[in-house]
This record gives C-alpha cells, sequence and structure tokens, in this order.
C-alpha cells in the first residue's frame, strides 16, 4: 500500500514540478505525459534512422555476437587453467595485467584498430564478457572439493579428463554461470558506452542524438528500453541457472 | 611433509614462477618484435614499447590538452573520490534505514527497482545534458555507479541479520534503536564492505566511460585523446594507468576490510 | 510467610503455541499450564523436537502464545525483558565485542556507570574463571568459554529468571559435565529462578529442582517429578558430578524418567 502511495506521489510531484508549476523546463525534464506520448511516437515512427524497435535490435545483435563468442572462449579456457597448472601459469600473468583495465578503455584504441564497423563495438564487448566468465570458470574450478574428487577416484574413475568432466566442472557449473550472468550485464554496458561514442544506429546512439536535440523524453526513454532489456537477460540466465542446476539452494537475491 | 614432497612442491613452485615470467617477457619480446624489429604494424596503428615509455615520461613534463600527466591522473582521482563519498553518505545511511525499518523500505523499494536496472552508463547523455561537460557529470554517473550495489548490501546485511543476535540483545534490555546501531550494523558490516568494493569497482568504470565520452581532462580523456590523434601510445598509457589506479583502489579497500572486520580472522 | 499470597515467579496457564516457519505450521505447545516458584531450578526434558524451547520462549517473551497467557509476578509478559535473561544454545556472543564487552552489554542499558560496570565484568569475569581472557575475541575461544562468557554475560544483568535452553548442547562430553558443576556452583552462590531445557536426564537430575517431562509434539506434559530430600540426597550440587551419578537414588529416577521420555518415543514414532 505504501509503495503505491510513493510511486503515485513521486509522479505527482513530478507532474506538478513540470506541467503545472512550470518550475522545471522541458529541455531539462520533461513531463510524464511527454514521456508517454513520444513513445508512441518512436515506436511506430524512425527517429534518427530507426524506430525504437530497430534501434534495440540492433543493439542486441551486437551485444549477444559479441557474449556469445565470449563465453564459448573464455569458459573452456577458464576451466582448463583452474584444472592444469601450467596452463595457469602460462595464461595468468597475462590475464592478471591486462585485468585492471576496464573493457570500456579499450575502445578508442579499438575504433582506430578495426574501425567505426561493428567489429570494433564487438571486440570491446567480447573482453568485458570474457574476463568474468574466465575468472569465474576458473574460480569454480579450483574450489571443487577435494573430498569429492577423492571419493570419484575411490569409485573408480581414471584419468584427469574424466575427473573433470564427471566431478569439478558439474560442480563448477553455479560458478560458471554466475560468470556468465556477469559478463553479460558487463557486455550490455560496455554496448551502451562505445554505442555513445561511435555508431549510427543502435540504442546508445539513439540517446546521444537525443541529447543533442535536447530530447530528454527519448533520453529516458532509452534508459527505461535499456534497463528492461538488461533485467530482463538476468531473470532469463537465472532461470537457466535453476534449469541447469537443479542442486542448489535458492538464496535471497 | 616428507623431504621429498617438499622439494617436488619447491620445484612446482619453480616451475609455475619460471612459466610465468617467460610468458610475460615472451608478450613483452612479441610485441616489440612486431612493432619495432619487424615492422609489422605501423606505429599508428599499435606503438612500440619503447614508445609507451617515452610518452609517459616526456607528457610528465609537457601538457597534453589542458594539463600535464600528473594534472589529469588528480582530475580522476578527484572525481573517483568525490563520486564515492558521496554515493558511501547516501547509499549507507538508506540501507541501513530501509533495512531496519518495514515502511521505508515500502516507499522506497519501488523507486530504487526501477532505476537500479539502468546501467550508470546509461545515464551518461542525461547527466551531460543536466550538468554539462564539467565536473558535476562526471561525479553523478560515478556516484550512481558506486551507490546501488552499496545501497543493495547493505541493505541485506541489515536486514538478514542473524535473528539469533538480536533476540539476545532483546533479553539483555536493549531497546530497537539501540539494537540497531549497536547490534545489526555491527553485525552487517562484512556485507557493507563488501558492497563498498563492488561499488567502487563500478565507480571507476564509470569514471572511465564518462571521461571517454564528455571530458577534456583526465584519464580517460587521454585515452580517448589517443585514439582521436592517432597517437595510441596516449591511449595505451591512458589504460595503464587506470589498472594501476585500479589496483591501487583494491588494495586499499582490502586494508579497510581487513581493520574493519578485525574481529573475524579465517 | 504465606507461599499462597505471593504469586508464582513464573506460570503458564492452558498456554497453546503455534510454530511457523516458512510454509508449514502446526501445533508445538497444547494447552500446558504450571508454575515456578522464586529460586526454583526447573528442568524441562522431552524428545527432540517436543516444543520445549518453543514453550520456554513464550516465557522469555519471544513468542506470543496462540492461546493462554504467560505471566511473571504476576504480570502478563508481553516481550523480551532484561528481567528474563535468555542463554542460547548456539552462544550468541557478539562477534565483534570482546569478552569483557560482551558480559558489559546489559549492564549499558540498566544505566550502570562506567566504573561500576568494570567491577562487575571483572567479578564475572573471575567466576567463570577466564581471567587473561578479557580482551579476546569469541573466535579464539573454544565452546565451552564461548558458553561461559554467554551464562555471565546474562548472570551480570542480573534477572529475575533465568531461561536457558539446552546451553550445555554444543560442548563435548568433559566440557559438559565441568560446566554443570560450574552452574551448580553459581545457582549456589547466587540463588536465580532457573529454567532449563536439556536432552540429557542425568543433567536435569543433577541440575533440578524438579523435572518436567513434556510428551511428544505437540507438547504437553506427562509429568513432573521432583527432586527433593527424600528421593535424593539434598547436598547433590556440592557433589562432583561424576560421585553424584553414581548413586542409588539417582540412577533410581534416572530410570523413571528415561522409561518415561522412552515410552513416549515408541508411542509416537509409531504412529
Amino acid at each position: 500500500m505504501l509503495a503505491v502511495v510513493s510511486v503515485i506521489s513521486v509522479i505527482g510531484v513530478w507532474f506538478l514540478l513540470t506541467s503545472v508549476f512550470r518550475v522545471i523546463p522541458p529541455a531539462f525534464l520533461p513531463p510524464p505525459q511527454n514521456i508517454v506520448t513520444d513513445f508512441l511516437r518512436i515506436l511506430g515512427t524512425p527517429y534518427v534512422g530507426h524506430t525504437l524497435i530497430g534501434h534495440t535490435l540492433v543493439s542486441l545483435q551486437i551485444v549477444l555476437g559479441g557474449f556469445f563468442s565470449a563465453i564459448l572462449i573464455g569458459i573452456p579456457l577458464g576451466v582448463l587453467m583452474g584444472w592444469f597448472k601450467r596452463i595457469e601459469a602460462i595464461v595468468d600473468p597475462l590475464f592478471q595485467l591486462l585485468r585492471p583495465i576496464p573493457p570500456l578503455a579499450w575502445i578508442p584504441l579499438s575504433l582506430l584498430w578495426f574501425g567505426i564497423g561493428i567489429q570494433s563495438k564487438i571486440f570491446v564487448i567480447w573482453l568485458s564478457a570474457f574476463v568474468p566468465c574466465v575468472i569465474n570458470s576458473y574460480t569454480g574450478i579450483r574450489l571443487t572439493e577435494p573430498l569429492l574428487v577423492k571419493a570419484a577416484l575411490g569409485l573408480g574413475v581414471k584419468n584427469q579428463r574424466d575427473l573433470l568432466r564427471e566431478v569439478a566442472i558439474p560442480s563448477a557449473l553455479p560458478i560458471i554461470l554466475g560468470g556468465v550472468r556477469i559478463g553479460l550485464g558487463a557486455a550490455w554496458m560496455t554496448l551502451v558506452a562505445a554505442e555513445l561514442l561511435a555508431s549510427d544506429a543502435g540504442l546508445g546512439y539513439m540517446m546521444q542524438m537525443a541529447r543533442r536535440a535536447l530530447e530528454p523524453s527519448v533520453i529516458i526513454l532509452g534508459m527505461l528500453v535499456i534497463g528492461i532489456l538488461g533485467a530482463l537477460m538476468a531473470r532469463g540466465l537465472r532461470m537457466l541457472e535453476k534449469w541447469v542446476c537443479p542442486w542448489v539452494k535458492e538464496e535471497e537475491h | 611433509m616428507s623431504r621429498s614432497a617438499e622439494n617436488f612442491w619447491d620445484k612446482v613452485y619453480r616451475e609455475k614462477t619460471v612459466l610465468s615470467l617467460s610468458s610475460v617477457l615472451g608478450f613483452l619480446a612479441l610485441w616489440h618484435l612486431a612493432t619495432d624489429i619487424l615492422g609489422l604494424m605501423p606505429a599508428i596503428v599499435l606503438p612500440s614499447p619503447e614508445k609507451v615509455f617515452f610518452t609517459i615520461y616526456e607528457k610528465i613534463l609537457a601538457p597534453v590538452g589542458e594539463e600535464k600527466l600528473f594534472g589529469h591522473i588528480g582530475v580522476s582521482l578527484v572525481r573517483i573520490l568525490v563520486g564515492v563519498g558521496i554515493a558511501l553518505g547516501l547509499a549507507i545511511p538508506l540501507g541501513i534505514l530501509m533495512g531496519w525499518y518495514e515502511d521505508l523500505d515500502s516507499m522506497a523499494s519501488p523507486i530504487i527497482e526501477v532505476l537500479r536496472p539502468i546501467p550508470p552508463i546509461a545515464w551518461i547523455p542525461l547527466a551531460i545534458l543536466w550538468f554539462g561537460i564539467g565536473l558535476g557529470s562526471k561525479v553523478f554517473i560515478i556516484a550512481i555507479g558506486v551507490f546501488f550495489p552499496t545501497l543493495i548490501n547493505t541493505y541485506i546485511g541489515v536486514k538478514f541479520v542473524d535473528p539469533l543476535l538480536i533476540k539476545a540483545a532483546q533479553t539483555l534490555g536493549a531497546k530497537d534503536k539501540d539494537i540497531l546501531w549497536e547490534v545489526v550494523v555491527p553485525a552487517s558490516v562484512p556485507l557493507i564492505v563488501a558492497g563498498v568494493r563492488i561499488g567502487v569497482g563500478l565507480g571507476m568504470m564509470c569514471l572511465v566511460a564518462a571521461e571517454l565520452v564528455a571530458a577534456s581532462t583526465g584519464l580517460g580523456y587521454l585515452i580517448m585523446l589517443g585514439g582521436d590523434d592517432l597517437k595510441p601510445e596516449l591511449s595505451i598509457t591512458g589504460m595503464i594507468l587506470i589498472g594501476i589506479l585500479r589496483l591501487l583502489a583494491d588494495r586499499v579497500i582490502l586494508r579497510i576490510e581487513r581493520r574493519v572486520i578485525y574481529w573475524k580472522k579465517e | 510467610m504465606n507461599e499462597e499470597q505471593r504469586p508464582d515467579k513464573l506460570s503458564a496457564r492452558n498456554v497453546s503455541v503455534m510454530y511457523e516457519k516458512d510454509d508449514t505450521s502446526f501445533l508445538a505447545v497444547d494447552d500446558v499450564s504450571m508454575t515456578i516458584q522464586e529460586g526454583e531450578f526447573v528442568v524441562i526434558v522431552g524428545p527432540s523436537g517436543c516444543g520445549k524451547t518453543t514453550f520456554m520462549n513464550t516465557f522469555a517473551g519471544l513468542v506470543r502464545p496462540a492461546k493462554g497467557k504467560v505471566y511473571m509476578d504476576g504480570e502478563e509478559i508481553t516481550g523480551p525483558s532484561a528481567e528474563r535473561g535468555v542463554v542460547f544454545q548456539q552462544f550468541a556472543l557478539f562477534p565483534w565485542k570482546t569478552v569483557s564487552e560482551n558480559i558489559e552489554f546489559g549492564l549499558k542499558y540498566r544505566g550502570i556507570p562506567k566504573e561500576q560496570r568494570d567491577e562487575i565484568v571483572k567479578k564475572y569475569v573471575q567466576l567463570i574463571k577466564l581471567e587473561g581472557f578479557e580482551k579476546s575475541y569469541p573466535h579464539e575461544l573454544s565452546g565451552g568459554m564461548k558458553q561461559r562468557v554467554a551464562i555471565a554475560r546474562v548472570y551480570a544483568n542480573r534477572p529475575q529468571v533465568l531461561l536457558m535452553d539446552e546451553p550445555f548442547g554444543a560442548l563435548d562430553a568433559q566440557t559438559r559435565t565441568i560446566m554443570q558443576e560450574d552452574l551448580s556452583g553459581m545457582f549456589l552462590t547466587e540463588k536465580r529462578t532457573v529454567l532449563f531445557i536439556t536432552h540429557s536426564v542425568d543433567e536435569a537430575i543433577y541440575l533440578g529442582d524438579r523435572v518436567v517431562i513434556m510428551t511428544a509434539r505437540p507438547g504437553k506434559i506427562k509429568k513432573i517429578i521432583p527432586i527433593t530430600r527424600e528421593n535424593l540426597i539434598p547436598d547433590r550440587r556440592q557433589m562432583r558430578y561424576d560421585d553424584v551419578v553414581n548413586l542409588k537414588e539417582f540412577l533410581e529416577l534416572k530410570a523413571d524418567i528415561w522409561g518415561l521420555i522412552k515410552a513416549e518415543i515408541l508411542e509416537k514414532h509409531i504412529l
């Protein structure tokens, strides 16, 4: 009940300040009803090149492209690093050197190397999803309980490869999937940043253009779409986690 | 451990160190090879390692854009510190109060849940519209990045405190407000600090993003300038410095964690 | 003084309690009535899950009965209070406070000034024989030491009533014996009203003035057996635990009580 009251009052104050008392100019913060009308507008008619849906699809394609290639390489690499000390010794130092650099910081170099096209964006997005996948896969394998390994050995599992497959990987799955979830979030964020910087389509581009045109309602709409999509993807991954790892206990939040 | 076992682990450790060192050196050598000696990559695309070194040295003395190198570092630092400060100053108290007082929770939660999924970077265009290109927009973005993880972790820490501790306090005579500040908050400190750690990490990413998109000073600006001016050595300089800054921040927070959670030695 | 005129220290009248957690809820305590006089040491025993803790929690004010009422000194108990101190099985020490700070905790809310608090803490640290550990943190202490601090923390607060929920359950056998003797000694030095829950029949007979046997869930009172001059040497509290446990009277009582509990377990499990 209180929740409803507070939401209504926030919207109410917003409305009053923008529409009724005109204290806040529309170029700064649009009245709530404008958001709705603008939403309907850009849903149907193209805004700087695409409709809202068009921009969304462009963004989604790029994100998912980079994201999937990241998990395809990142997870196996992380697993191998976690299991084979030699591989860890070789890959780890390079990884640790490059890790503190935020993926976003690679954008200008990426643009320099790959131009303004899609490849530069995909590279950076790939990078941002790659790192959490590797780290979590590595951690997941390293945290395999020695007790379980001993049990498996005592039950006849012979070589390293089978141990990895039958014990280490399944037990590491929840953590690996957690890394995938983080990676998706990071990829999404990096995409938005990349689109803000150099793009000719996509949600980030749409928001930048709207800013130049002093249309904050389109900016806000972009933000909301990005937020909702991000939340949906996270929720989808959570459901995937539950399906793949039914043995994991439910956590609060 | 038996003698031979000790030797074995020593050997493994040594082998590991050797492998690690050689891979780093190999990487640097490859880099040097590809740029200076073989000229595989034009300097415009990838500069040699020495060029990066010289650039760093040079820029300490001569300005890039509006500031010298340390000026840029300083500007970025200020932005981070102010942003983190504001965010923590708001998020921690709010998280505590929301976790303890259900009414406040019901009132604030819907607003928070709507704003939270929006990545801080998505706020940049709006921030620029509102605050321009100055300090304000950067601090705003960084603050948003730090605010939400800290708020959530603080909230969870307070809300899900071990009820046994609360019962113990009640049966010793403590009343509601006392219990909150004397028992619940100290008990939540580990989670709060974890939230701060996540928040600050996110905040640094936001710093870079904000400085990439809309700044005329700062490390992110350096990175951006390198790309624009076709001087990748500038970009690499900026990236290395940001990496170092990040590592330092991690260390600092680890130190703080250790001092604040003194009662829990693992 | 006429016993009839003094109100009972603690009394429960037709108390029924529902236990609720997540999706399950069931009747834990079924229409229990009992009284406890001031200065008595009453022990509740019974099979696992019979509602002993839930019942005690009504006296602690941590749980409200679905039916019936609980009283202290004739007044209804509506919430927790420092006058009814609780010692939990899991110690519940504040991990960020030292031994001294833990023991000192309740004293602050009684408005006792600092110097006095320090004196009281010192006295109880000596009583539980933990001199030298005043500045230690709970994670540095063994189980037995932690429980001693938990007891001292409540004792120092001088509640009129002590509610102890299987306080020695998490300790190993040797530590347990020592703690029982300590508690016995403490009870002789500073007599309070105590309600004590345990699984162990030995412990019950050694410590209690009366042993209340509860049925399996939903808990009712099966029988109350007094430990008095007639059926046991009255000075048992001053004797070593090992000596008491082998007395003929002790073994007879134990057989009686244990027989009743066992019957309860067998009966209800067959169901």
